[in-house]
């Protein structure tokens, strides 16, 4: 069994996108230690490149001091490796001890999986839990009939399994309710005394400092702190998060506060539930830039998809003075809303069409019959020149463009039709920094021309230096309205995090009802 | 959650269930129109035309639950049909027979493997790969037999048509057979493997199981039974026919429906499309019992095909309203 | 990363031209005889035609994406033939009529695929396998083994013969180039048109530009349908005659003269243009093999052949990409 791994100076890019510029981790066996950061710090990479799930672009790992380099995620689960991640990779139609040990299931002399044996082995890693169920939970059940909280328990369950001696916990506390964070907990301690090594990826202050002994905080893909648990508060934590010298540049100085206030609403949002969200009570006037914060995976996406009639809810939802239940995003796109959806590539983007027709799309009937092809190129032409987008030709396959200017084109469709109300779901994620200011600039003059804008960002410094207001999203509700001087980073990232504002922890853990 | 007892709990758990009542319903009508079904001679004059249809279903099966589908199955039975009907004639020996038996069944693994080549190492979609290779094997059949003839020797027809041992219809001993080994087989760590590949493949990959080579076999173990199928039936017809199989591909696909395995993969097992195979031969039997006029048999057929097809996502649907 | 490249509807054509130039070669072919070759490339292209009809809805429904296929064009061909061939009876004032009733009869069948597949998410292959068996059943209800009809002089005429003594084109040849024109006018210069290839792309970002994915899909079946049945009345225009499997060879070849002309299988991309150009090859090639006296085994090998090879080659490429 080794003893220690040690990741140095690691750098990993995607695309033109640096997650990772130098990366540094110690972990040794008998020990808990905390990744922390912001959002789209790098913790996620950082884990992925411990786990042999990315390929490294630099820097170098170690294994007892020995470098190490893992050719594939399975070369290091066979060094001991196990990591649970939120997104699961258990087969649904599978059971639990089937999905447990895939692979490496018990056999009997004739070649066929003991049965027996199998449930054995599984009813003793179920009872490490046993207590926190709902609903007392079988070898021979189904993945697909549990709940999303025991789903998540096998998967620790599966990454023990294979008795490694370094655990990698990504988020895995994320869907778990108390009890189960608290057995979850217990089981950490006991690993710890039974000498193995244990990486805990949270957001959760108040988790961390019950359980972790070290620490290393990244900022910006740059691990900019580590140290005992037992010598830093939680104020400092937060602090070691946030960029001390922004690079932010874009600071929108006239925040226009006051003059909002005479504007008329335009949108009012009254108790929308969905499945993620319980309850969502705002309105925002015209003209203002509204910002959406809170970790990722709070129910931003859905907020936004819901408003315009793609996600169903429950609620009441008025627009412009008008009550609206859209059943359909044309019957939102007709009343003058936009989306700007978060996943480019699955929901923004026809990759093998055109720009011109992935411009066009949703505004191709307002060029009658046969479509006037020139008209519709002059109109893209001119959001082409008014976005900057960077291209060989309307006709070039929109997969030629870079991440900005393909995010461009998404912007660019809807501006095509001139929206009121644009819903925007981390516009910024994935563009080069040129571009996002670009972006940046965009978004404050449709503001001053009257046209509205509700924005998530996993980059709170964008909502901080764009945003008249910022609506913190944390466990399916608005847990924290920010404006004016209340909006600052430290707010923010408390109240993301579920901390009070005076960086006390909150005595209530997350997940809980 | 309070109740564990949810649609999706039963379809994994007990997929037999509903191919099991179908089945009870079309038998009984079955049995009203025709008293004397249970009889030795009927019912071994059933079974034996079924059973080819049976093989058939259990490798398509096999290749749903990897997640895959075969169209060429029909195209490989007639390829099997037509090499016997010529190399072994109606005067061959017993010993010929069996030299082609063994060889149709190398030809039959042939003929999958190719399928399995192309979609699992070349990556390409199952439904329009088996879709062409169904053309060539087909094509081939012809080639083979231009005009239906040929046979084989009427005395071993008559082994296979006639045997009932124990007073029961060979059929049921090759059923049975067949669910042993799936039991078999299903329990194995392959067995695993098949359900893990077809029900998220992905998330297999993950867990280090071999999904390429999984996916292979798949089609290999359905031109085996596909080949099966195609020496079944040339015993029951005793002679050779280019387009013997061609029906035979959807009425395959329509048995595993019925027989309750999701398309989307990972899900079922061989008894519930047996049942399926079983259910859907004992239509056809209702429907040259129930006097329907000849000329709308084959419509009432093939609408009884598709709104088999049609009935899992009908009660989807169904389930969404309510839900 | 500029490449030399050729469009496949181009590419198909030069394929079908080097494949005729290199057919005078065989031994009972045109030889050096030129009003002998422009006469087989004239009746090659007019054989062309029938395919290329049918081959339009199948090219509609692949662009729809999600594995979308039309199995059930042979049979819906068939019936239409057949329904236009009694219901005309040699008169010509109901032609017009029996043209409506093929549209109708083809876009409800359609329609009952579209509603399997978008709202009983049935497969399309396996939807439309099935209503292929259905309209089969109704054939032989319609059929009852033997029918009386006639088809009238005036299809024999616009269909069948050269548009006049001094133009020796055939007719058909010209309704398919304005059918061309016409399908080239709903892909490309429509909304529907914009919004098929769309949902052949990517249905999560076209249901999020507006496109109503839902009824996109079920009007490009019901329009599927309806080209086949055009295809029927065309085809019966000109045979002249009616059985029961009048359509059913046309099927296969419909499918690969899609993927010849470049249209992804996969969705998403392609042409009516080089479904027409993929028509004329296969029929080229259909007629060599008859040409060499290949016997039909061998020619459904080399259908079978062909379209593997296409999708080696088209599906390999998607899967690099992504």
């Amino acid at each position: 069994m080794p003893e220690s791994l040690s990741a140095r100076n690691i750098v990993k890019r995607y695309g033109g996108v640096v997650a990772l510029s130098d990366g540094n981790l110690d972990v040794h066996t008998g020990e808990v230690v905390a990744l922390i950061g912001a959002n789209g710090s790098g913790k996620s990479t950082m884990s992925k490149v411990i786990n042999g799930v990315v390929v490294l672009d630099g820097g170098q790992l170690l294994l007892d001091n020995n470098p190490v380099h893992w050719s594939s995620p399975q070369a290091a689960k066979n060094l001991g490796i196990a990591t649970v991640f939120q997104e699961l990779s258990l087969i649904p139609q599978m059971t639990v001890a089937e999905n447990i040990w895939l692979t490496r299931e018990p056999m009997t002399a004739i070649g066929t999986v003991n049965r027996k044996v199998l449930h054995e082995k599984t009813e003793e890693l179920l009872s490490l839990f046993r207590g926190t169920y709902k609903v007392d939970l079988h070898p021979d059940d189904p993945i697909v009939s549990l709940p999303s909280d025991e789903k998540q328990i096998i998967e620790i369950l599966k990454a023990i399994s294979f008795d490694p001696w370094l655990i990698i916990l990504d988020e895995a506390t994320a869907s778990l309710d108390s009890r189960q964070v608290q057995r979850l907990f217990e089981l950490v301690e006991d690993w710890k005394e039974a000498g193995k090594a244990i990486i805990f990826v949270s957001h959760r202050m108040e988790e961390i400092f019950r359980i972790a002994d070290r620490y290393s905080v990244l900022r910006n893909g740059k691990t900019v702190g580590a140290g005992d648990m037992k010598d830093v508060s939680e104020k400092e934590l937060v602090k070691l998060m946030i960029e001390k010298e922004s690079v932010f540049e874009y600071i929108r100085k006239d925040s226009k506060n006051g003059e909002n206030e005479e504007k008329p609403v335009c949108l009012e949002v009254k108790e929308l539930q969905t499945v993620t969200l319980k309850g969502i009570n705002f309105s925002v006037r015209e003209g203002e830039l509204v910002g959406i914060g809170g970790l990722r995976g709070q129910g931003q996406r859905e907020l936004l998809h819901s408003l315009f009639g793609d996600v169903p809810y429950s609620g009441t939802v008025k627009l412009f003075g008008n009550g609206y239940k859209f059943k359909h995003p044309r019957e939102a796109m007709q009343i003058g809303l936009a989306l700007v959806p978060g996943d480019r590539g699955r929901e923004g983007l026809l990759s093998i069409r055109s720009i011109l027709d992935n411009l066009q799309l949703p505004s191709w009937p307002r060029y009658g019959f046969p479509l006037r092809i020139k008209k519709a190129k002059r109109d893209a032409e001119q959001v082409g020149e008014s976005l900057n987008l960077k291209m060989a030709g309307l006709e070039e396959p929109v997969s030629s463009l870079s991440g900005g200017n393909a995010q461009k084109v998404v912007l660019g469709k809807w501006l095509v039709r001139k929206p009121k109300l644009f819903l925007l779901d981390d516009p910024t994620k994935g563009v080069d920094v040129g571009t996002k200011a670009e972006i940046y600039s965009l978004l404050t003059q449709l503001c001053d021309e009257g046209k509205t804008i509700l924005f998530y960002s996993s980059d709170d410094e964008e909502l901080i230096g764009l945003c008249d207001r910022v609506l913190v999203l944390h466990d399916g509700i608005i847990r924290t309205e920010l404006s004016g001087p209340s909006l600052t980073k430290e707010n923010l990232i408390s109240a993301s995090l579920g901390v009070s504002n005076g960086f006390h922890p909150e005595s209530r853990t997350g997940g809980t009802l | 959650m309070k109740n564990r007892i949810t649609w999706d709990f039963l379809m994994t758990r007990y997929p037999v269930f509903f191919p099991l009542v179908l089945l009870v319903l079309s038998v009984a009508i079955n049995l009203y129109l025709q008293p004397n079904m249970f009889q030795l001679s009927t019912l071994n004059s059933n079974m034996r035309v079924f059973l080819p249809l049976i093989l058939l279903t259990v490798g398509q099966a096999i290749v749903l639950i990897a997640g895959g589908i075969d169209i060429s199955v029909g195209g490989i039975v007639s390829v099997v049909n037509t090499i016997l009907a010529t190399r072994v004639g109606l005067e061959g020996s017993s010993e010929l027979m069996w030299q082609y038996v063994l060889i149709s069944l190398l030809v039959g693994a042939l003929a999958g493997a190719i399928n399995g080549f192309f979609i699992a190492y070349l990556r390409l979609q199952p439904i329009i790969t088996t879709y062409a290779t169904s053309f060539l094997y087909a094509g081939f059949a012809l080639f083979i037999l231009p005009n239906p003839g040929g046979g084989i020797p009427s005395a071993i027809a008559s082994v296979y048509r006639t045997s009932t041992p124990l007073s029961l219809p060979l059929a049921f001993y090759v059923i049975a057979i067949l669910l042993l080994v799936w039991a078999y087989v299903s329990s194995t760590r392959y067995g695993k493997y098949l359900f893990a590949v077809g029900g998220k493949a992905e998330a297999a990959y993950e867990t280090a199981v071999p999904v390429t080579l999984v996916q292979f076999s798949a089609y290999v173990i359905s031109g085996f039974m596909a080949a099966l199928a195609g020496i079944a039936i040339t015993m029951l017809s005793g002679s050779g026919n280019a387009d013997i199989g061609n029906p035979m591909t959807l009425n395959s696909i329509t048995a595993v429906v019925i027989g309750g395995n999701a398309f989307s993969g990972g899900i079922g097992g061989v008894a519930g499309p047996i049942l399926g195979a079983i259910t859907l031969s004992v239509i056809q039997n209702i429907i040259s019992f129930s006097h329907i006029n000849t000329w709308w048999e084959t419509l009432v057929k093939a609408t009884i095909i598709v709104a088999a097809l049609a009935a899992p996502g009908v009660i989807n649907l169904f389930r969404r309203r309510r839900a | 990363m500029k490449r030399f490249s050729v469009s496949p509807p181009v590419a198909a054509l030069i394929l079908a031209i080097v494949l005729f130039l290199l057919s005078g070669f065989l031994p009972n072919s045109y030889g050096s005889n030129v009003d002998i070759a422009i006469a087989q490339a004239t009746n090659i292209v007019r054989l062309a035609v029938f395919l290329g009809v049918i081959a339009a809805g199948q090219t509609l429904v692949i662009i729809s994406g999600s594995e979308g296929i039309d199995l059930s064009a042979g049979s819906v061909v068939t019936l239409t033939a057949i329904l236009t061939y009694v219901y005309v009876s040699g008169e010509n004032d109901r032609v017009l009529i029996a043209l409506l009733i093929s549209l109708g009869v083809g876009a409800v069948i359609g329609m009952l695929n579209g509603i399997g597949v978008t709202f009983l998410k049935v497969s399309p292959f396996v939807m439309t396998l099935g209503m292929s068996g259905v309209v089969t059943g109704a054939i032989i209800v319609v059929n009852h083994g033997t029918v009386s009809g006639r088809i009238a002089p005036i299809m024999t005429r616009l269909i069948a013969r050269p548009v006049s003594p001094s133009i020796p084109i055939p007719g058909a040849v010209v309704i398919w180039l304005i059918f061309g024109v016409l399908m080239w006018l709903l892909l490309e210069r429509t909304a529907f048109g914009k919004n098929l290839f769309a949902i052949g792309v990517n249905r999560v970002t076209a249901k999020l530009s507006g496109v109503n994915v839902t009824w996109t899909n079920l009007a490009t079946y019901s329009l599927a349908g309806a080209l086949a049945g055009f295809g029927g009345f065309l085809l019966v225009g000109n045979t002249g005659v009616v059985h029961i499997q009048l359509g059913q060879p046309f099927l296969f070849p419909s499918i690969a003269a899609v993927a010849v002309g470049g249209t992804l299988l996969s969705g998403g991309k392609g042409s009516y243009w080089g479904t027409m150009a993929g028509a004329i090859v296969l029929t080229l090639i259909t007629s060599l093999l008859t040409t060499m006296q290949m016997p039909d085994s061998v020619r459904r090998m080399v259908l079978g052949g062909t379209l593997l090879i296409l999708i080696s080659i088209y599906g390999r490429q998607r899967s690099l990409r992504l």
